[in-house]
């Protein structure tokens, strides 16, 4: 079928292969540096401490550690187990403390509180805290991402 | 589309520019290349901007982490090498783009009237380009940096009266310490970039008021030269040179990407074999050349005097030629490629 | 004319089939010895050089490398093509008839 008239202009056809390729050359060219902007803060798969800081802990009670940049909370349970949880409030991110005489967990941002297991039973935080794997291996405790 | 423009042009009321570019017009004869030259530093002044901007992102300007900062944005971040090679290359290429563009400039003596003022602010732009080399020659605080640094503060402590203050300026106090750090960084980041804008815009602004400035025979004996449009002829045809030095400049910043030695220690005795970066080399070679005393003067002293002439002279150069069509013109033109002679030589010298 | 263009063309495609090709070699020497960034071994008071980077991002910036070359070699024609437009379009005065009739007759 040949069209009477040309649809564009020979001026805004080679404007729009031009435009269009440069377009893509960008878009190619921009892509990586994506990556170097944000780069990934992954967390660790997995933190070691030495079991001898840990060992004289009464049960029901809470020692810190690291976990990459965020705090994490080793409890001591009844059984003398370890449970580990992410220091970090489900809210909005703001770090917890642990009230000894409670036996609760307290974020002061917006006052929300969780009790020794981690679940939030006052206040804005719509989630428990974040659990994490402890096994002990040695004289280290493994603190691991769960699954 | 059109009502949106039609919104844009009732608030701002830019028609007359709108107007203005497309009619301006480049005269067409054998140095017409030469008004490339001026668009490819503002190319490079871009990407100099951008890779920056990028790089300030993890860059840390403390004494305790700069160099290691920038060992972590080389190895740890994604493509951030390249980041740095290409800030580190461009800025080569932008200075010797801003050469190139005075030496056609000075050549074809298109600083005679009425576009004087057009080379007093192009001059002042060239001040800032060297100084942005300088003051980003020291942010990654390895040896080399610490030792140029050293030796080019040192500069000014030759001149009577203001040297030891200026050099105290400069520094931060007597020596190069983590403060001299934090005041290059904000001179490199916040203080020349404003300045340089500021005075890009006027330098700008003058070119467009006054045009495009023709060669000599043209201008004297009154010929007719042909033009083309500005846009879109001359447009897309800087368009394909700017491609050009963008491929290069990619293409030398992933094959010469840079490293980095090892950060500066300010006990240590300076490294061996330090020189400035190359638009200095050739100032450095000539200070190396004077002898401690001259007629008693010292000898630092008389060099960094005619250094400072020699500046002075490219400054005035549209009032030291005031009649370019005259014999005086043709001194001029001469001492000019002397001078250029002389730097080059002198860079030459100084890598042999 | 022809035959310029067809070895200009062949010197592209050489330039970039090397690039690519030294690419893939770099992969396939590299990949084995290398699990990851290793910064490389500097002698003391020497300048380090740039990283070792892991092989498939130096891979990807030689291919990168090379479709910005074909992508600045496309432009460049098409900008010609624009370009000679342009020039035509000069040469014919259009603008210049154009600004001569909205004006006004006798002008």
């Amino acid at each position: 079928m040949k069209l009477p008239a040309s649809l564009y202009s020979r001026r805004a056809f080679l404007n729009g292969l031009i435009g269009g390729w440069l377009a893509a050359l960008g878009a190619a060219f921009i892509s990586p540096f994506v990556k170097y902007i944000v780069p990934p803060t992954r967390e660790p798969d997995q933190v070691s401490v030495p079991l001898a800081d840990y060992q004289d802990m009464a049960p029901h009670t809470v020692k810190g550690f690291a976990w990459g940049n965020k705090p994490g909370f080793l409890k001591r349970s009844e059984a003398g187990d370890y449970v580990a949880f992410v220091g970090v409030c489900t809210h909005l991110d703001c770090n917890i403390t642990f009230i000894a005489e409670q036996r609760r967990f307290f974020c002061a941002c917006h006052e929300g509180w969780y009790d020794e297991d981690g679940l939030n039973v006052a206040g804005p935080p719509p989630a428990p805290l974040r659990r994490l794997a402890v096994s002990v291996e040695g004289d280290a405790l493994i603190v691991k991402r769960p699954g | 589309m059109s009502s949106l423009r039609a919104w844009i042009e009732d608030r701002l009321g830019l028609r007359p520019v709108a107007a203005f570019l497309a009619k301006k017009e480049v005269p067409c004869h054998t140095h017409t290349f030469l008004y490339y030259t001026g668009s490819s530093v503002l190319l490079f002044l871009g990407i100099q901007i951008v890779t920056g901007v990028l790089l300030a992102l993890y860059y840390q300007p403390t004494l305790a982490e700069a160099n290691a900062s920038v060992v972590r944005i080389i190895t740890e971040m994604p493509l951030g090498w390249l980041v740095r090679s290409v800030h580190s290359w461009s800025a080569t290429f932008m200075i010797a783009a801003v050469f190139v563009h005075l030496l056609g400039i000075a050549f074809t003596k298109a600083y005679r009237k009425p576009r004087e003022a057009t080379w007093l602010s192009g001059v002042l732009l060239l001040a800032c380009s060297l100084a942005f080399g300088f003051t980003g020659y020291l942010l990654p605080w390895d040896e080399l940096s610490l030792a140029a640094t050293k030796v080019g503060t040192n500069l000014p402590k030759a001149l009577p009266l203001v040297g030891t203050f200026l050099t105290q300026v400069l520094r931060a106090g007597e020596d190069v310490t983590g403060d001299t750090l934090s005041r290059f960084f904000i001179m490199h980041v916040s203080v020349l970039p404003l300045a340089l804008l500021a005075i890009l815009g006027l330098h700008v602004f003058l070119v467009q008021r006054h045009g495009m400035s023709v060669p000599l025979d043209a201008e004297r004996d009154k010929l007719e030269l042909p033009a083309i449009p500005f846009w879109p002829n001359f447009f897309f045809r800087e368009a394909a040179v700017w491609l050009v030095l963008l491929g290069v400049l990619l293409t030398i910043a992933v094959f010469a990407a840079p490293g980095l030695g090892p950060q500066a220690d300010l006990m240590a005795p300076a490294p061996e074999g330090i020189k400035p970066e190359w638009y200095f080399l050739f100032m450095f070679q000539t200070l190396k050349l004077f002898p401690a005393r001259i007629l008693g003067l010292n000898g630092e002293l008389v060099a960094v005097l005619i250094m400072m002439a020699g500046m002075a002279a490219v400054l005035l150069v549209p009032f030291i030629d005031n009649r370019p069509f005259e014999r005086k013109g043709k001194v001029v033109t001469a001492l000019a490629w002397a001078g250029l002679a002389y730097a080059v030589g002198m860079s030459i010298w100084s890598l042999l | 004319m022809n035959g310029r263009r067809r070895v200009i063309a062949a010197a592209a495609i050489f330039v970039l089939g090397a690039l690519v090709a030294a690419g893939l070699l770099e992969a396939r020497v590299q990949a084995p010895a290398q699990a990851s960034v290793k910064p490389a071994a500097a002698a003391p008071g020497q300048e380090k050089p740039a990283a070792v980077r892991p092989a498939r991002e130096r891979m990807a910036v030689y291919v990168v490398l090379a479709w910005v070359w074909l992508s600045i070699a496309v432009l460049l024609g098409f900008l010609r093509m624009r370009i000679r437009e342009a020039d035509r379009v000069h040469r014919m005065g259009l603008v210049r008839a154009a600004e001569r009739s909205l004006k006004g007759p006798g002008l």
